[in-house]
């Protein structure tokens, strides 16, 4: 991954223009497999496809859609890509973003008079550093005794299932809502806006702003390096010096401390509440697009937002189109699965 | 009392062992031929919502069932061709036929059903007592007046322990994960291999999911595998990729499943979430407590290829 980057740096345009070559094909491939499905079911494949890609552009509130459904997704996908640089995997991404989702509400709940200067910071801390927690157990297990990251971290989901809707229904329901949902957070935790109408909340500077943090880090630094070569080699990177254990360590701690964010940022900027279902299916769509990126950094943001770009169009087919946006998700997969054949074709 | 109370709660763990057997006997019997797959809750939702609608469109369970098989199996020969002809990462494309999955299933369900508040309900599977062996004391009840699919996943286990540890087929299978080029070099096919073994995953997978709108629930939604796929991958590990181990860790699984479920039922005081989250929590203590005893097969997870230099 690192490898592809370096290479473009060199190459300049031309090589850039080569390296999204497989992409084109793949987001063409994909399309057309799935245009052959909608046809045989009798939907009107161009406007499908219309409704798909530019529902996004069309009006200013399908760009807001599409830049809010981006934070969650691109902090999501850099989740699973920290771990993955040092070659660990983690799944557990929507339980770190509703542990952080919990976090940030119970801070915004308990100091709910607090001026916005010092509570907003304290709900997303909240969201940090619940997130890292979360993940803390499946990351120590690795670290003392070599237990698969894998299956732990996928598990440990399923537990935030249960711990969110313990909390939206026992601790702070909100008895109006007729879904698990608890009242909001003080008003001083909100995220402030950036636009007013139709509403985009700042959590998408941070968004930005991390994941150029995360690219200079793995890309720039001798410590993002040594974490990139722990997952090219981790036997050679021992011979090193590297010590790889604590890399793999804080590779899911950091990465369960982006998810925490989005939990928070959800809460702060989307909802001002919790609510039961929070995470939707951003877990999925943040390793697919993880692995649609090959874990390239420089590439997490632009595929992130590409994916989001066919999130609004899913919804905006269903609504209008009455197509299953599940048809969408179905893309994407194949969009992944075509990625990933690429290399089969390259390496012949 | 005491007695049938036993009883009762026994004879539901066995109805909760079929589909944790299935999956992890599938999982297991792929990994004996070095496929590491991670597909099992996509593979498991796919079974789920085609058997339900087999089952629905055709008033037959039986049909549902069989139709399940055979989407399990294009599953698991996807998985066999991107990994062992393709030679792609096994884990990466597990995801991907795990995220297939995921869509496809709901997919199907609202193509066919379409969204409605009344979900469409099918008839459960019925028990079918054996006749004599049910009518022992205790034992009848609990092991020979369950559906066919006990039965089966009962058999199944049986079977793999005669097959991969008595036959000499077995033997070259576990070959292939343990070391394929020296099985390769003695003539054992290690592509079909890794191919049959993974058509027979996928289906016994897809089966699994079947099992739970059949069995469970008489209904589809699109959380009704609630991670029993990825309990399946642990359950492999923790039973060390072994056919007896596996069957007895899913007494366990399923013995915690129903206790969770008898606890909230009965109220023990704690909240019912807090109950729900056993079964999980309970899987990485189990874990903690294995982890020096797992063994795996060597070639676990890796993609064989005739022509490489490597050692292995």
């Amino acid at each position: 991954m690192s490898e592809q980057s370096v290479v473009l740096r060199r190459q300049g345009l031309g090589s850039v223009f080569q390296a999204l070559v497989p992409y084109i094909v793949a987001v063409i491939a994909s399309f057309a497999a799935a245009g052959i499905v909608l046809a045989v079911m009798g939907f009107n494949v161009p406007r499908a496809y219309a409704t798909i890609l530019f529902t996004s552009f069309r009006t200013p509130n399908g760009i807001i859609q599409t830049l809010i459904k981006f934070v969650p997704l691109v902090l999501q996908a850099l989740a699973f890509t920290i771990p993955l640089a040092a070659g660990k995997f983690n799944i557990g991404g929507e339980g770190q973003l509703i542990a952080g989702a919990i976090g940030a509400t119970t801070v915004g709940i308990m100091l709910a008079g607090w001026p916005a200067p010092l509570l907003l910071p304290l709900v997303l801390l909240g969201g940090i550093v619940m997130g890292a927690l979360w993940i803390l157990l499946p990351a120590w297990l690795l670290y003392r005794f070599s237990i698969n990251e894998i299956l732990t971290t996928v598990l440990m989901n399923f537990v935030a299932f249960e711990l969110i809707d313990y909390v939206a229904t026992n601790i702070w329901p909100d008895p109006v809502a007729g879904h698990p949902t608890t009242i909001p957070i003080g008003a001083g935790g909100f995220l402030p806006r950036l636009i007013q109408q139709p509403p985009l909340h700042a959590g998408l500077l941070i968004a930005i702003f991390i994941a150029i943090l995360v690219y200079f880090y793995t890309d720039h630094t001798s410590a993002g390096y040594e974490l990139v070569a722990t997952g090219a080699n981790a036997r050679a990177s021992r011979v090193y010096g590297i010590n790889v254990r604590n890399i793999f360590f804080l590779s899911l701690l950091l990465g369960g401390a982006i998810a925490g964010l989005s939990g928070a940022i959800e809460v702060a900027g989307v909802h001002h509440r919790l609510i039961a279902g929070i995470q939707s299916n951003f877990l999925l769509l943040g390793l697919i697009i993880g692995l649609i990126a090959k874990g390239n950094h420089l590439a997490v943001p632009f595929v992130a937002f590409f994916i989001a770009v066919l999130e609004v169009g899913a919804s905006a087919m269903q609504r209008t189109l009455m197509i299953p946006g599940e048809m969408v998700f179905i893309v994407e997969a194949f969009i992944l699965l075509f990625v990933l054949l690429s290399d089969v074709v390259r390496r012949r | 009392m005491q007695n049938s109370q036993f009883v009762q709660f026994a004879s539901l763990v066995m109805l909760a062992i079929v589909p944790y057997i299935l999956a992890s006997q599938g999982t297991m019997l792929a990994g004996q031929t070095g496929l590491f797959i991670v597909s099992q809750e996509g593979v498991m939702l796919v079974g789920a919502s085609v058997g339900f609608l087999g089952a629905f469109l055709s008033g037959s369970l039986l049909i549902g069932l069989l139709l399940a098989a055979l989407s399990g199996a294009i599953a698991g020969l996807a998985l066999a061709y991107f990994t062992t002809t393709l030679k792609l990462d096994q884990f990466v494309i597990g995801l991907a036929i795990f995220f297939l999955g995921l869509g496809l299933s709901n997919l199907f369900f609202k193509l066919v059903v379409g969204v409605t508040l009344q979900p469409p309900i099918i008839p459960t599977l019925k028990a079918v007592p054996i006749p004599l062996l049910s009518q022992i004391p205790i034992l009848g009840p609990i092991l020979f007046r369950q559906n066919l699919m006990v039965y089966f996943s009962i058999l199944l286990s049986l079977f793999l322990i005669y097959f991969l540890y008595y036959t000499s087929w077995g033997l070259s299978l576990r070959a292939v994960g343990e070391n394929p080029k020296a099985a390769d070099s003695v003539g054992v096919p290690v592509a079909r291999s890794r191919y049959i073994t993974a058509i027979v995953a996928g289906m016994l997978m897809a089966l699994a999911g079947a099992y739970l709108p059949m069995v469970y629930t008489g209904s589809y939604t699109d959380g009704i595998v609630n991670g029993r796929g990825w309990l399946a991958i642990a359950l492999t590990f923790l039973g060390g990729w072994s056919p007896h181990l596996i069957f007895v860790g899913s007494l366990f699984f399923a013995g915690v499943e129903i206790l969770a479920l008898r606890a909230q039922v009965l109220g023990v005081g704690l909240p019912y979430q807090f109950l729900r989250m056993i079964p999980y929590l309970a899987t990485i203590f189990v874990m903690l407590l294995t982890y020096k005893r797992l063994r795996t097969p060597a070639f676990l997870g890796l993609n064989y290829d005739r022509e490489s230099r490597t050692s292995i």
